[in-house]
C-alpha cells in the first residue's frame, strides 16, 4: 500500500472521534468482521489507528478506499462544511428525464479527467435518491490534492446539486459543466443559498420544511392556545394588552407556520441604496452615489430567531419581508438596490 | 237440598254437600267473572273515549294551522310578511358566500403547500394546466402521481418477490422511469441470463416505452433463445412487470413438474 495512502487513511480515521469508529467502520465496509474483532478499541487512539492502519496494509487499500471512508466522514460530520445550492435548467422541449445513474457517473468522470488528467472521481450512492461524489483535484502535472476535496450531494431526477464551498474556486466552472452535462441539463446558476446544514438547505429548496397539512378540525381557537400565559392563572389577573399579544400570535403563526423552521446560520443583505432623509438639505441626502453597506445576521437557528422576535416584543409585527421570504424565496443573501 | 241417600256410602254422602257446594262456587267465580269482564270492557271503552277526544282536538289544531297558513300564503302574495325577510337574508348570505368562493377561485392560483416528490414535474404542470384550468391540473397530476406509484410498485414487487431469478441488482431511478437487470428463468441452471432494460418515456404510464432484451456473453443466439428473447422483449411491453415474472415463475414450476414425472 502506497505510503500516501496510508498517510491519508491514517489522518482520516484520527479524525474520526472514539465513540464513531466503530460505526463508520463498519459503514465503510473494507476491513472484514474477524479483522476488526481483533482490533482492541479501548486502547489509545494512535495504537488503534495503528493496528487499523496494519489492517488496512493486509487487505492492500487503494486509493478509491480510502476516498470511500473519506465520504463516510463526511456524511456523518456534515456540518464541518458550508454548503452552496446550484440549479440546473434543462433545456427548452428536452426529452423525459431518464437518469440512468451507471451512465451519469462514467460521463461525469470522464469530463473531469478529460479536462484534468489527474483528478480522483469517488461516488456513494445513499438511499435517499442522492449520489455523494468526492473530487480530489489535481493537474495535468501534479497529483491531486486528497486533503482538499470538494464533494457534492447530488439528488438525481430533480434540478439540485449541494456543493461544499471549495478553497480551490478555479475548479468551480469546471464542476459546473460535468455535473450539467452529465445530468443531461443545459445551464447551471448558482443559488443565493448557503448553510451548514445540508438537511435544512434540502428542506428549503425541495419545499419540505410546511409539511404539517392542517385539516378542517384542527383549527383550534387562539385562546386555547398558550400565549405564553398559564390557562389555569389567576382569573383576577388580567393583561392589558391581551388583544395585541393575540394580534402578534395570529401573524407570526400566519407567516411562519406551526412547523420547526429549517435551520440556517446567517443572512447577508447588500445594501446599495441611496440615502433617504426627512431632513433637507443634510449631506447625505445629497450624494448622487448610492450608499453600500452590508448586514449581516447570525444566530444558532435564524428563522426561530425571527419567528420569536415579534412575540418577546422586540420588533414589531409583522416583520419586514425581506426578513420572513427567506425559506419562501430560497435566499439567505439578498442584494438590494434602489429600483 | 237433596237429603243424604242412606243407599249411597259415605263419600257419595258427602259428594251431595260438596258437590252443591262446588256449584256455588262455580257461580260466584263466573258472576265474578262477569263482572270483571264487564269492568275491562268499561275500561276499553274508556280509553278509547280520550283516544276519541285527543284525536279530535289534534284534527281541530290542524285544520286551524292549516286555515292560517292558506291565509298567510294569501297574504304573502299580496304583500311583503316579516317571515319573508328573514328568508331573504339567508338566501344574500348564502350568495355572499358564494361569491367569495369565486373570488378566491378567480384570484391567480398560486400552490401555498405541497407534498408532492420533488421529481415529479409540478412546476410544469402548474405552468400549463393552474391558471386556466384547475381540473385540468388536478387531473393531470393524479396522472403523474399514479403512474409514478404503479411503476414502483411493479419496481419494488420485482425487488421482494422475484430477487430468486434476479442474478443482479434492480437498477432503476426516483422516478421508476429507467429499470435495468439481469435475469435467469432457471436460476442456478446453465442457461445465460438475459439483460433487460425498460424505459418509460411516457411518464403517465404504468408501461414501459421502449423495451430491449439481450443475452449476456452470447454473440449469436440460437433459433429457440431468440424466440424466447424476442417473446420477454413483447411480454415487458404489454404486462406489468411483477405479473411477467410470476408467470416466469409458473412456467418454471410446470416444468419441474414435467421433469419429475
Amino acid at each position: 500500500m502506497d505510503e500516501t495512502i496510508a498517510e491519508f487513511i491514517k489522518r482520516t480515521i484520527l479524525k474520526i472521534p472514539m465513540n464513531e469508529l466503530t460505526t463508520i467502520l463498519k459503514a465503510w465496509d473494507f476491513l472484514s468482521e474477524n479483522q476488526l474483532q481483533t482490533v482492541n478499541f479501548r486502547q489509545r487512539k494512535e495504537s488503534v489507528v495503528q493496528h487499523l492502519i496494519h489492517l488496512c496494509e493486509e487487505k492492500h487499500a487503494s486509493i478509491s478506499d480510502a476516498a470511500q471512508l473519506d465520504i463516510i466522514y463526511m456524511q456523518f460530520h456534515q456540518h464541518q462544511k458550508v454548503w452552496d445550492v446550484f440549479q440546473m435548467i434543462k433545456g427548452p422541449g428536452e426529452d423525459v428525464d431518464l437518469f440512468d445513474m451507471k451512465q451519469f457517473k462514467n460521463s461525469f468522470k470522464k469530463i473531469l479527467q478529460r479536462a484534468l488528467k489527474n483528478v480522483t472521481v469517488s461516488f456513494r450512492e445513499t438511499e435517499e435518491n442522492a449520489v455523494w461524489i468526492r473530487i480530489a483535484w489535481g493537474t495535468q502535472y501534479t497529483k491531486p490534492n486528497q486533503y482538499k476535496p470538494t464533494y457534492v450531494v447530488y439528488y438525481s431526477q430533480t434540478p439540485y446539486a449541494f456543493t461544499s464551498s471549495s478553497m480551490l474556486r478555479r475548479n468551480t466552472p469546471l464542476l459546473g459543466q460535468a455535473l450539467t452535462i452529465a445530468s443531461k441539463h443545459h445551464q447551471i446558476v448558482k443559488m443565493d443559498l448557503r448553510s451548514r446544514y445540508l438537511d435544512s438547505l434540502k428542506a428549503i429548496v425541495f419545499k419540505q420544511y410546511n409539511q404539517t397539512f392542517e385539516t378542517h378540525n384542527s383549527t383550534t381557537p387562539l385562546q386555547e392556545r398558550s400565549l405564553g400565559l398559564d390557562i389555569n392563572m389567576d382569573s383576577r389577573i388580567i393583561h392589558e394588552n391581551i388583544v395585541e399579544k393575540e394580534r402578534v400570535q395570529r401573524i407570526t403563526q400566519e407567516t411562519f407556520g406551526d412547523y420547526p423552521q429549517p435551520q440556517l446560520e446567517f443572512a447577508q443583505y447588500k445594501l446599495e441604496t441611496k440615502f433617504k432623509s426627512g431632513l433637507n438639505g443634510s449631506v447625505l441626502a445629497e450624494r448622487e452615489e448610492p450608499l453600500r453597506c452590508l448586514i449581516k445576521f447570525s444566530s444558532p437557528h435564524l428563522l426561530e430567531a425571527l419567528k420569536s422576535l415579534a412575540p418577546a416584543g422586540i420588533a414589531d409585527a409583522p416583520l419586514s419581508p425581506l426578513l420572513t421570504c427567506i425559506p419562501n424565496k430560497r435566499m439567505n443573501y439578498f442584494k438590494i438596490r434602489d429600483k | 237440598m237433596e237429603q243424604a241417600n242412606p243407599l249411597r256410602p259415605d263419600g257419595e254422602s258427602k259428594g251431595g254437600v260438596l258437590a252443591h257446594l262446588e256449584r256455588l262456587e262455580t257461580q260466584v267465580s263466573r258472576s265474578h267473572k262477569q263482572s270483571e269482564e264487564q269492568q275491562s270492557v268499561q275500561a276499553q271503552e274508556g280509553a278509547l273515549g280520550t283516544k276519541i277526544h285527543k284525536l279530535r282536538r289534534l284534527r281541530d289544531e290542524l285544520r286551524a294551522a292549516v286555515r292560517h297558513r292558506r291565509a298567510s300564503v294569501k297574504a304573502c302574495i299580496a304583500n311583503v310578511e316579516p317571515n319573508q325577510t328573514v328568508e331573504i337574508n339567508e338566501q344574500e348570505a348564502l350568495e355572499e358566500k358564494l361569491e367569495n368562493v369565486k373570488a378566491i377561485l378567480q384570484k391567480p392560483l398560486r400552490i401555498h403547500h405541497h407534498s408532492v416528490p420533488v421529481f415529479i414535474p409540478l412546476e410544469e404542470i402548474a405552468a400549463k394546466y393552474l391558471q386556466t384550468n384547475i381540473q385540468h391540473f388536478l387531473f393531470s397530476l393524479c396522472e403523474y402521481l399514479n403512474a409514478y406509484s404503479g411503476r414502483k410498485y411493479q419496481a419494488d414487487r420485482l425487488q421482494s418477490d422475484f430477487a430468486a431469478l434476479l442474478t443482479g441488482p434492480l437498477q432503476r431511478n426516483p422516478l421508476c422511469n429507467l429499470l435495468s437487470f439481469t435475469y435467469k428463468l432457471d436460476p442456478g441452471g446453465q442457461s445465460f441470463p438475459f439483460c433487460a432494460r425498460l424505459l418509460y418515456k411516457d411518464l403517465t404510464a404504468t408501461l414501459p416505452t421502449d423495451v430491449t432484451v439481450t443475452c449476456q456473453g452470447v454473440e449469436v443466439l440460437s433459433t429457440s433463445w431468440e424466440e424466447q428473447r424476442a417473446s420477454h422483449e413483447t411480454l415487458f411491453c404489454t404486462k406489468p412487470l411483477h405479473q411477467v415474472f410470476a408467470s416466469f415463475t409458473r412456467k418454471g414450476e410446470k416444468l419441474d413438474m414435467s421433469l419429475v414425472s
